[in-house]
């Protein structure tokens, strides 16, 4: 390797990693929290059964899923303003990523609640606990668990699919890598590192994922605490 | 103590329950017989309000209404007061056996902490299970569960407690554990309704038996009668039948 090109790669890498932390992660973390959320009402309005809104979720769901991101970022930065809507383009970006991905996310979180047995609610409710208390007490923890590794694997794409965003003038990882391409004229190595930087970043997501997951209690299994504490119910 | 009146229950076109006239007197232990989808655990699960009926009338200590016109409140006042044993356990998955035992206590009772879990432990000591109140049911056997799923159902203290198949999900060397459980709470003069296909059960430990066959009920009488005399030709039919595949 030139002494040129090193020199390049050393000088970009702290860009390219500033641009990561400062635009890619809080964007992901964003677009996650607000599609966890939207989500979630998508799902439940279709749990619940509630008439009209459901239906709309179905719709939503149906045209979110059923077009492409990048065509949804585009009308969102570069089609409103045609009909009077002018966005910035760190807001659109998140408008069109959180509406994309919570179609998604409802779809993984209706399913893990519709996973866990209707046993559980019936248990529930011979118990004397009205729904709601079920639904957040026995159903709501056990699909969280189910769901939990979909979700996880929709932040990791997540983290990737923001490089769409250089399209749109954010400048964030990738769009900074394509800037200093340009200026030295080596994308090859350039657009190699700012692929690197990912996968760092979704290294280190997989790891938080297997942590969580063993942390959380969620084997339904006691085993280890007990081994710690002796005693049941000391 | 546990009454419902003309009760009907259709699926559909199904006719499950045609007309069923049923009752648990307190300290009772009534066994309810009959062949596969006869539409034993669709009574059960009207009475608990699981399925709703498309008629008939229930009291249960003290309060009478048309079960079609009951509130929501009313349905969960009721349901305060039975417990059920389901077949497949329904223990909470998420919860520990001690925490499934003082959910209803903590949540629904609203008992403070330190007084639900002193009957959690009794209860849990009762079905012999205090050893394991904190491991999961995923770590239980089905014996276990079972035991458990009784002392979350006895823990709230409920006037009858109704119990469907509570042994068929089992392996055939745990269904004793359970049904010494069973027999220690009907000798200490617990209400129960249970379906059972366990015919020494009913023979040696219910004070009644109830035999249901196509969504009626044909015969209700004393085991010791039920068993020598049984009325309908259904029932004989059905004893016949038991006794031939298992040898009693
Ligand atoms: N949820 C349901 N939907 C439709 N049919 C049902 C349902 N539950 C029970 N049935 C029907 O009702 C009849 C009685 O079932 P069930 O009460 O489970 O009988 P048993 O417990 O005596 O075996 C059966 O024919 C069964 O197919
Ligand atoms: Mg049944």
């Amino acid at each position: 390797m030139s002494e040129r090109l090193l020199d390049i790669l050393t000088s970009s890498f702290p860009k390219l990693l500033l641009a990561c932390i400062k635009v890619t992660i809080p964007l992901t973390a964003i677009v996650f929290a607000l599609s966890l959320i939207l989500g979630f009402l998508l799902a439940l309005v279709q749990i619940l059964d509630i008439k009209v809104l459901k239906q709309l979720a179905r719709v939503y769901i149906w045209i979110f899923r059923g077009t492409p991101l990048l065509v949804q970022l585009y009308i969102v930065f570069f089609g409103l303003p045609s009909i009077g809507i002018t966005l910035d383009a760190f807001p659109a970006a998140i408008i069109a990523f959180s509406l994309n991905s919570a179609a998604y996310n409802a779809e993984t979180i209706r399913s893990a609640i519709m996973s866990v047995p209707a046993g559980q609610l019936e248990a529930g409710y011979m118990v004397g606990l009205g729904y709601g208390q079920i639904m957040r007490r026995i159903v709501l923890p056990q699909a969280a668990r189910v769901a939990f590794p979909t979700l996880s694997n929709s932040v990791i794409s997540l983290t990737k699919d923001t490089s769409l965003v250089a399209s749109i003038t954010v400048v964030e990882l990738f769009k900074t890598a394509q800037q200093i391409a340009a200026v030295y004229f080596e994308p090859f190595a350039l657009y190699c590192e700012a692929a690197l930087i990912y996968l760092l970043l979704n290294t280190l997501l997989t790891f938080l994922q297997s942590y969580l997951e063993k942390r959380l209690v969620w084997k339904y299994s006691a085993e280890k605490k007990r081994r710690k504490k002796k005693g049941a119910l000391a | 103590m546990l009454e419902v009146k003309n009760l009907h229950k259709s699926f559909g076109e199904n006719e499950v329950l045609k007309g069923i006239d049923f009752s648990v007197k307190k300290g009772e232990v009534v066994a309810i017989l009959g062949s596969s989808g006869s539409g034993k655990t669709t009574l059960l699960r009207c009475i608990s309000f699981l399925e709703r009926a498309d008629s008939g009338t229930i009291s249960l200590d003290g309060f009478e209404k048309d079960m079609t016109e009951l509130t929501r409140r009313e349905v969960r006042m009721l349901r305060m007061k039975m417990g059920f044993v389901f077949q497949e356990y329904n223990l909470f998955r998420n919860k520990t056996a001690f925490q499934n035992v003082t959910e209803g206590l903590r949540i629904a009772q609203k008992i403070p902490a330190d007084k639900a879990r002193e009957t959690a432990v009794n209860v849990l000591k009762k079905v012999g299970m205090l050893e394991r109140a904190d491991y999961y049911p995923d770590e239980l056997s089905g014996g276990q569960k079972q035991r458990v799923a009784i002392a979350r159902a006895i823990a709230l203290s409920p006037k009858v407690i109704l119990f469907d198949e509570p042994t068929s999900a089992l392996d055939p060397e745990l269904t004793g554990e359970v049904l010494e459980v069973m027999k220690m709470l009907a000798s200490e003069g617990t209400t129960m309704a249970v379906v059972t296909h366990e015919m020494g059960f009913a023979r040696d430990v219910a004070s009644r038996v109830v035999f249901m066959d196509g969504g009626k009920i044909t015969d209700n009488r004393a085991p010791a009668e039920f068993f020598s005399s049984p009325e309908s030709d259904a029932a004989r039919r059905f004893l016949r039948r038991m006794t031939s595949d298992r040898g009693i």
